[in-house]
């Protein structure tokens, strides 16, 4: 077997994932009481998933263009907002990947006949 | 609701040859199966999606294999994918993890009473598999138990993380299965960020949410020329404190 240094990088990133999962879910099974996590700290800590899953979103859906100072604006974000709009009047994650999906594929489309 | 919130008098203390034992872990049990029951289409298809998404957006099928095995979090696995195809550095994919994840911690807090009593490598198995599901079937079930930590309470645990454990890693599978015969032509890597955005948008339930969020949006944006990703803290940094400052604002303006 010949690893490759992008094998050993997904290999550690799977592995440092995996610590993520046990040390946030069996820690305070494990140490009980030992660790100390005040009101204020869980209550700042409600903000971090939010924040985080955003900024992974974001520069995803709205890309600069490399080199230049404009965004790139394509069928992602378009699809994007439907699929927000969607989710708003269905509260259904199912129907939001779906209809998310067609929408990004109507649009590639569309924009392929321009 | 179930009568398991009042334990008999005798299951504080395991006994060995309590006649009446198996009896009790089977309806604890089954009480737990059909506790979690109504979450299983759910993470069925998410686990599918995720499943999908992990091998368009580039991994390999053993390391897709591997990550949902192992890792087992869907949401922290859909996180690291962007940021796996940028290359950023492992320590912030550890620490992006670890944040979508924070709320295992504080689960965890509200969870541990209940293992209490056993030892140590099964406290740490109990709290791996626990889930979002589980956290959230239990918690109204024996939040108010008067005594926590019986063994019809973590019999009903078992059963619901068992079922968990299989429904996601096998639809998992079907999904990476399904992803290496699907066309990239479909671009179901987009999939991957509409399942992201799934999980946030419904954590937008109140204001300053909303304000951390949108706050952790515009830095996140701006910040993209920042190289390797980095502008990922910069905006969990600017999100966070958005949010408890939007929070302080509404209380003084209510009191």
């Amino acid at each position: 077997m010949n690893l490759s240094e992008q094998d050993l990088y997904i290999a550690g990133a799977i592995g440092l994932l995996t610590l993520c999962s046990i040390v946030t879910r069996a820690s305070f099974n494990v140490f009980g009481h030992r660790i100390p996590l005040s009101d204020r700290v869980r209550r700042a800590l409600l903000y971090a998933p939010a924040a985080a899953l955003t900024a992974i979103i974001v520069p995803s859906l709205l890309p600069w263009v490399p080199g230049s100072n404009a965004a790139l604006i394509d069928e992602k974000l378009f699809a994007a907002i439907i699929a927000i709009v969607l989710f708003q009047r269905t509260r259904s994650t199912i129907i939001m990947i779906v209809g998310g999906m067609i929408s990004f594929w109507v649009i590639q489309a569309l924009f392929s006949f321009w | 609701m179930s009568d398991l919130n009042v334990p008999p008098p005798s299951s504080s203390k395991p006994e060995r040859f309590d006649p009446t034992l198996k009896a009790r872990r089977q309806a604890a049990l089954k009480e737990g199966f059909l506790g979690i029951r109504p979450a299983i289409i759910p993470t069925a298809t998410w686990g599918l999606v995720t499943g999908i998404a992990l091998v368009k957006s580039g991994l390999s099928e053993q390391a897709a294999i591997m990550m949902t095995l192992m890792v087992y979090a869907g949401s922290a696995q859909l996180s690291s994918l962007p940021l796996i195809a940028a290359g950023a550095p492992l320590w912030l994919i550890f620490a992006a993890g670890f944040i979508v994840n924070v709320r295992f911690l504080i689960f965890g807090a509200a969870l541990q009473p209940y293992f209490q009593s056993l030892p140590w490598y099964k406290r740490l198995a109990y709290g791996y598999f626990t889930t979002d599901m589980s956290f959230v079937v239990f918690m109204p079930r024996f939040g108010h138990a008067a005594v926590r930590g019986t063994q019809e309470q973590r019999w009903f645990f078992l059963a619901m993380i068992v079922i968990g454990w299989l429904t996601w890693q096998l639809s998992s599978l079907l999904g990476i299965f399904l992803g290496t015969i699907v066309p990239t032509a479909w671009s179901l890597d987009y999939a991957a960020i509409l399942a992201l955005l799934g999980i946030a948008i419904p954590l937008a339930n109140s204001r300053p949410m909303l304000v951390a969020i949108i706050a952790s949006g515009c830095t996140a944006w701006v910040a993209q020329p920042l190289p390797l990703r980095l502008g990922l803290l910069v905006a969990v940094v600017v999100g966070m404190s958005a949010g408890i400052w939007a929070e302080h604002r509404l209380n003084k303006g209510r009191a």
